[in-house]
């Protein structure tokens, strides 16, 4: 063997492990650095990943409920400000995901004056919050304290998902109140449309009681399986999407705020989640206007506020067979529906929202604004 | 040969499992969906309720031995966090309606007020249409189902 040879043509046995091992890493690094352009600007950790950018103030708090307000960067409002209410399972930062992707941005540049409900993760002793507590006491009080931080008699809800069952049940008990107008994404009235999750809490061994004694709280990780049962496989096809674009940085970004907001749900306060498998899954109540909420009966019949409901036809989480029935049971003179091809999520952010559902909001909104 | 006329075989499965998935998933889900699947997933969720304790139980009592914080420990940690949180909250407001209280604009928005005056543009939607639309909103590519 020539003891002058280069390192690559060296006797393997003169070459240690740690020399090996520092070739493959630096080939690695080259490679990666060289062919997929941009990869060290990529977030490293979650917390690199910059969500809910627009600046806010905290207005007020109440157990799981804290309300936002958003910083308006223009000169001129609409008089009637927006309360966005949050599903109380999902965190309000799918509407202000980045620059440029959020809701609540568009809205503020188009001229709105934008405050957010967003919820907190109960603590233990507060696993006693009811469905009529979050919709009298916590979404009430947030109501009241638009109206007396905005300085206007009159406000517009725009509901999300659950936020959007429980602004219909807040505005069907207070007719007459503050709500002007209500907008309602992918909110569930009808439990038959849910197919799976109404079998099994309708199931003889499926015991809500047993779970809460157990649990207090819903924990955050079972209401994530039971969504993901709708699709056990989507997951994975979207891991795969994400594979086959892995060079393209904005993909990349995007599909890492979804996954973080998707695996950031927070947990249902335990008789808040006894009223909504007893009453709304099992026994379906809501759509037959059946419900009592402290004391009252909820009748959407009694809302005749302006009204938008919007569904999206891929739904899996809320299929549109779950609030189809909900135009036909508010009593509003002045009601639309818009059925967006799109599914429970892309029906609010992303490039199908952006395009199709925030401008047709803004109008439907800003014409019932001043 | 260019890179776009190559075939690669693992990105066509890839792109053959993305666009079967919803066939996959709304056959596990109908499965999931089976009123004899659905009582033994209850059962098994009681059976792994009464697991869970007990396993919990015992091994706090060795955790606590071994003097290693156990689950329960973190989540009394995180309701500690939680309320401390929430005070912070009340003062952030507190300080927030004094500052308005004094007629001092907030250091987060250190704008002025704007005013309630905008009106809706020209070319908005007129009221009450009460039309359903469905077809004509049908404008996005089926891929975005998430």
């Amino acid at each position: 063997m020539n003891a002058t040879a280069t390192p690559f043509m060296a006797d393997p046995e003169e070459i240690t492990q740690a020399e090996v091992d520092a070739r493959v890493d630096q080939l690695i690094r080259r490679t990666i650095e060289r062919n997929i352009p941009g990869l060290a600007d990529l977030p490293q950790t979650e917390s690199d990943l910059e969500v809910g950018p627009t600046p806010k103030e905290l207005v007020y708090a109440q157990d799981t409920a804290q309300l936002f307000h958003y910083q308006s960067p223009v000169d001129e409002v609409y008089r009637v400000p927006i309360l966005i209410i949050m599903s109380p399972v999902a965190k309000g930062y799918i509407l202000d995901l980045a620059k440029g992707q959020s809701f609540v941005e568009y809205f503020l540049n188009r001229g709105h004056d934008v405050y957010m409900l967003d919820w907190r993760a109960p603590r233990a002793n507060q696993s006693q919050l009811s469905l009529a507590n979050y919709v009298q006491d916590l979404l009430g009080n947030c109501v009241n304290q638009v109206v007396e931080d905005a300085g206007e008699p009159d406000v517009t809800l725009v509901g999300y998902c659950m936020g959007g069952l429980l602004s219909l049940c807040y505005t069907a008990l207070n007719s007459g109140g503050p709500v002007k107008n209500l907008a309602c994404f992918t909110t569930p009235i009808n439990s038959d449309g849910m197919t799976l999750h109404q079998r099994w809490v309708r199931s003889k061994s499926f015991d809500i009681d047993l779970l809460i004694d157990e649990l207090g709280n819903i924990p955050s990780e079972l209401i994530n399986a039971s969504m993901q049962a709708l699709r056990p496989l989507q997951r994975n096809a979207n891991q795969l999407s994400l594979l086959n674009n892995v060079q393209n940085d904005d993909f990349v970004k995007a599909s890492m705020r979804f996954e973080r907001w998707a695996n950031d749900q927070i947990p249902l306060p335990g008789v808040m989640a006894r009223d909504w498998t007893n009453d709304f899954l099992r026994d379906n109540l809501l759509v037959r206007n059946k419900l009592i909420l402290g004391g009252k009966r909820v009748d959407f019949g009694g809302i005749t506020v302006p009204f938008l409901h919007v569904a999206a036809s891929f739904d899996h989480i809320i299929p549109e067979a779950a609030s189809r029935d909900l135009i036909n049971l508010v009593s509003s003179e002045d009601k639309d529906e818009i059925v967006v091809r799109g599914g429970h999520v892309s029906l609010v952010a992303g490039g199908n929202a952006m395009y199709r559902l925030w401008p047709k909001l803004d109008e439907w909104v800003s014409a019932r604004s001043e | 040969m260019s890179d776009k006329d190559k075939i690669d075989p693992v990105q066509l499965m890839r792109d053959w499992f993305i666009q079967s998935e919803k066939m996959w998933s709304d056959a596990m889900t109908e499965f999931m969906a089976d009123e004899r699947v659905a009582n033994s997933s209850g059962r098994f969720m009681q059976e792994a309720l009464h697991t869970q304790r007990m396993f919990s139980e015992s091994m706090g009592q060795y955790l606590s031995n071994l003097n290693i914080p156990s689950r329960n420990d973190f989540l009394d940690l995180k309701d500690r966090m939680s309320q401390i949180d929430e005070t912070l909250n009340a003062v952030l407001i507190e300080l927030r309606d004094l500052r308005k209280q004094a007629g001092t604009e907030s250091t987060a928005s250190p704008r002025k007020k704007p005013a309630r005056t905008r009106k809706a543009d020209q070319d908005s939607s007129s009221p009450a249409s009460g039309q359903k639309k469905t077809a004509s909103e049908q404008t996005e590519p089926q891929s975005s189902q998430t």
